[in-house]
This record gives C-alpha cells, sequence and structure tokens, in this order.
C-alpha cells in the first residue's frame, strides 16, 4: 500500500468531516457524512481489521443514512410551504 | 502511518466539538456527535496496529494485529447507531411540538 | 452575521483548538512498541484450539466476552423500546406507492441474493470476516430497501411490528438460552465447549461450539431492532402541493 495513497485517504477524510461540519444544508451535511463513513470503513481495511471495516460500511450506509433522512423529512423546513389558505 | 491515524483523529474529534457548540440546528448537533464517535474508533483500532501485520484470522501468514480493539469497535459502531437514532427521534418529537428545529428558538419558546 | 454571533463561533474554535493540542499531547506519550501483549497475544495463540474458530475476533465477541455482547444487545433492545414508546403506530399512514414497474421488478430478482448474502455472513462468521451484527445489519437495510421499493404498505402486510417483535424476543431468548445451558450443565454461565457444544474440526461450517448459535441470535436481534426504528420513523408526508 503505498504511502501516497493513504495520506490522500486521511486527507479526504478529513475534509469530509469539514464539510458535515461547514456546510449551512442539512441534506449535504447528510451526504458528506456518508462518505466519510465509506471513506472510515477503507482506513479500517488499510488497518487490517476487515471485521470492524464491514460493520463500519453496512451500518453506516444503511441504517444511520436512512435514519437521518427518515428524521429529516418529517420536520418543516422554514420557508418551504408557508401558511396555506384554507379554500 | 500510526502518527497520521491518530492526527485526523484528533482533528476529526475537534471539528465534531466545533459542531456541536457553534451550530444552532439540531441535526448538525447529531452530526457532530457521530463525527466524535468515529474519531474515537480510528484511534481505538489505530492502537492495534502492527506494521507489516496480517488480520487477525487463523492461520496467520505473518504477525497478527491486536484482535482485541477491534472487538471493542464492533461494539461501539453498533451502539452508537442506535444511540444517534434516538437522539433523531427526540428531534422529530421536538419538532412536532415547537415547529422548529433550531435550539435557541426552542429555548427562547419554553416558559 | 452579526458580531456576536462571530465572536461566539471564534471563541469556540479557540476552545476546540487547544483542547486538540492536549489531546494530541496525550495521544502522542502512548507507547508504541509494536507488540501484541498480554490477554490479545493469549487470544492469538490458543483461540483456535480453545474455542474452535477460526475468526479471533468472532471467538473474543462470543466465547471470552460473551458477556459483554449481551449487554450490547441489551443496549439496542433499551433504545428501541425507547423509539417505539416516541411514536404511536396508529398514526402511521401505509402508502402502497413505491418506484416504478421496472425497478419493482428488478429488485424482485435481487432480492434472494441479498438474502443469501446476509445468510452466508452469518452463518460463516466464525470462519472468515462477518458474524451476527454485520449478517443482522444487511437484513435490516433489506426491509428498508423493500421500503423504498415497494411502498411502506409492503411491510404492514408481509412482515407486521408483532412478527418483528417476535423475531427479536426470539433471539434474545435464544442468547440468554445457550448461555443458560452452560449454567445448568454445571461450568459457568456463557461457556463454550466445556458446557458439551460439539467443537468440530477447525475451518468447517458445523464448528465452533455455541458460536453459530450466538451469531443467528445476535443477527436476529440486531436486523429486527434496526428494522423496528426504521419503520417507526417514517411517517408518509403528503404531497400538500398536489402530486
Amino acid at each position: 500500500m503505498s504511502m501516497y495513497f493513504v495520506v490522500f485517504l486521511y486527507v479526504f477524510l478529513v475534509g469530509a468531516s469539514l464539510a458535515a461540519s461547514l456546510i449551512n444544508d442539512i441534506l449535504s451535511s447528510v451526504i458528506a457524512l456518508s462518505i466519510f463513513g465509506v471513506l472510515l470503513s477503507t482506513a479500517f481495511a488499510i488497518m487490517q481489521a476487515p471485521d470492524v471495516a464491514l460493520t463500519q460500511a453496512v451500518i453506516n450506509s444503511g441504517i444511520i443514512t436512512a435514519v437521518f433522512l427518515a428524521a429529516y423529512s418529517q420536520t418543516e423546513k422554514p420557508g418551504c410551504y408557508g401558511e396555506e389558505p384554507d379554500e | 502511518m500510526l502518527m497520521l491515524g491518530y492526527s485526523s483523529a484528533v482533528v476529526i474529534f475537534c471539528t465534531g466539538l466545533y459542531t456541536i457548540m457553534a451550530r444552532r440546528n439540531l441535526f448538525k448537533t447529531v452530526i457532530g456527535l457521530s463525527l466524535m464517535e468515529a474519531s474515537v474508533l480510528l484511534v481505538i483500532v489505530t492502537s492495534g496496529f502492527i506494521p507489516g501485520g496480517v488480520p487477525p484470522i487463523a492461520p496467520f501468514r505473518g504477525v497478527a494485529v491486536n484482535p482485541l480493539p477491534h472487538a471493542f469497535t464492533l461494539t461501539a459502531i453498533v451502539i452508537g447507531a442506535s444511540d444517534i437514532a434516538l437522539a433523531l427521534a427526540f428531534i422529530v418529537k421536538l419538532n412536532k411540538h415547537y415547529g422548529t428545529a433550531d435550539i435557541d428558538k426552542i429555548r427562547g419558546l419554553r416558559g | 452575521m452579526n458580531i456576536r454571533l462571530a465572536l461566539s463561533r471564534l471563541a469556540s474554535m479557540i476552545l476546540c483548538l487547544s483542547f486538540g493540542m492536549l489531546l494530541f499531547q496525550g495521544i502522542a506519550a502512548l507507547d508504541m512498541d509494536n507488540r501484541v501483549t498480554g490477554a490479545a497475544a493469549h487470544y492469538l495463540s490458543n483461540a483456535p484450539a480453545e474455542t474452535g474458530a477460526n475468526n479471533i475476533v468472532s471467538a473474543i465477541l462470543f466465547d471470552y466476552r460473551a458477556f459483554d455482547t449481551l449487554g450490547e444487545s441489551t443496549v439496542i433492545f433499551t433504545a428501541v423500546c425507547g423509539i417505539a414508546m416516541l411514536f404511536p403506530r396508529k398514526q402511521i399512514l401505509h402508502s402502497a406507492r413505491g418506484l416504478s414497474f421496472i425497478t419493482r421488478r428488478g429488485i424482485g430478482f435481487v432480492a434472494p441474493f441479498i438474502l443469501m448474502y446476509a445468510a452466508a455472513i452469518i452463518l460463516t462468521g466464525h470462519l472468515s470476516p462477518g458474524g451476527g451484527f454485520q449478517g443482522g445489519t444487511v437484513l435490516a437495510t433489506f426491509t428498508v430497501l423493500m421500503c423504498v421499493v415497494y411502498g411502506s404498505g409492503f411491510e404492514s402486510t408481509h412482515l407486521p411490528p408483532w412478527k418483528k417483535d417476535l423475531l427479536e424476543s426470539a433471539g434474545a431468548l435464544l442468547f440468554a438460552g445457550v448461555g443458560l445451558f452452560g449454567l445448568i450443565v454445571g461450568t459457568g454461565f456463557l461457556s463454550n465447549l466445556s458446557a458439551g457444544f460439539p467443537s468440530g474440526a477447525p475451518g468447517t461450517l458445523f464448528s465452533a461450539g455455541s458460536i453459530p448459535f450466538l451469531n443467528i441470535a445476535v443477527a436476529l436481534k440486531v436486523g429486527a431492532g434496526l428494522s423496528t426504528i426504521f419503520y417507526c420513523m417514517i411517517n408518509i408526508v403528503e404531497d400538500r402541493r398536489g402530486s
């Protein structure tokens, strides 16, 4: 495993976490969190931990992202529909 | 490679902590919590790594890495997923009750 | 953004950076002597003989530290109870509106292979990387996929909440039953080979004593629990602008 690839992976990991933290739109932050999870799973695989990498990949991309999006779709977003007239 | 892993984990932890402290939206708080948990898992797995090692599956083809941090990390990943789901359920209920997901407005509306 | 907000964010950033420097000095003081010592060295050299499992991490999780895995299953159960208490089931609408016809037929062809993949991960957990947690989460993600493609009415007819409760309780009872079997025989709670479970030849499918049973129990519990979490939290949002 060449050193350039490992350095690139860790820099991308830190970049994805900064993107998840600093972006104002919630949907983009959730997608950045999902990317962060996949990169973390790759980092675990490089560290010779196949069980941990499998668990992190499946849980982060399957359950965490789905539950985040399910919760985000339930909230009222400001300025989306406004007050509807009843007639 | 160990120092690279440790330093990136510290940076991610500080990013998560800043997200929890300085962002008003409750979803951002949960994202920050997830980042902090992930950085701790990275530190744990990196601490058991031996350069030039093989995964801990018998029969080994070389020196096996430490399997004990992997067992801790498996449990911690699943427990982290459960508590993030619980936190998101609380946010949905708060939003239904107060109409907003902004922590400053919720604190101002109470009382 | 006004000046107060900018000042408060600057203060948080300075605090986080100083905390990060302290953390880094603490981590840099760890000794990295690149050897495996202590209990982990005993597990690495003796686990295939003492437990019959080739996957050392599975042997640690389900034989040497099986009580911690029981506690972790309890944590998942508590989280599922908390979420199910917050959302009453009577208020959830069931819609049969999924994706298009091509997607339904395609996923209907792929679905048995996904289930076979999950079963392979669960059943060979003691031989290769995998086990109960990974396979159970794949099963929960499969039910999320079914909800996206076929609509949430699919779940209410094929796998209603009472069936998922039954599966989760069955997993917990299987785990506790395997542990109590060791207690009844006389060697201790959750003991593996010394309680009489068949050891088998290391490297074959039917080996490693009670570890396959514990894998199945944890997979049922984790899969049913995470699926219940997802289905409690969705609610069909009516499209107010007309569809």
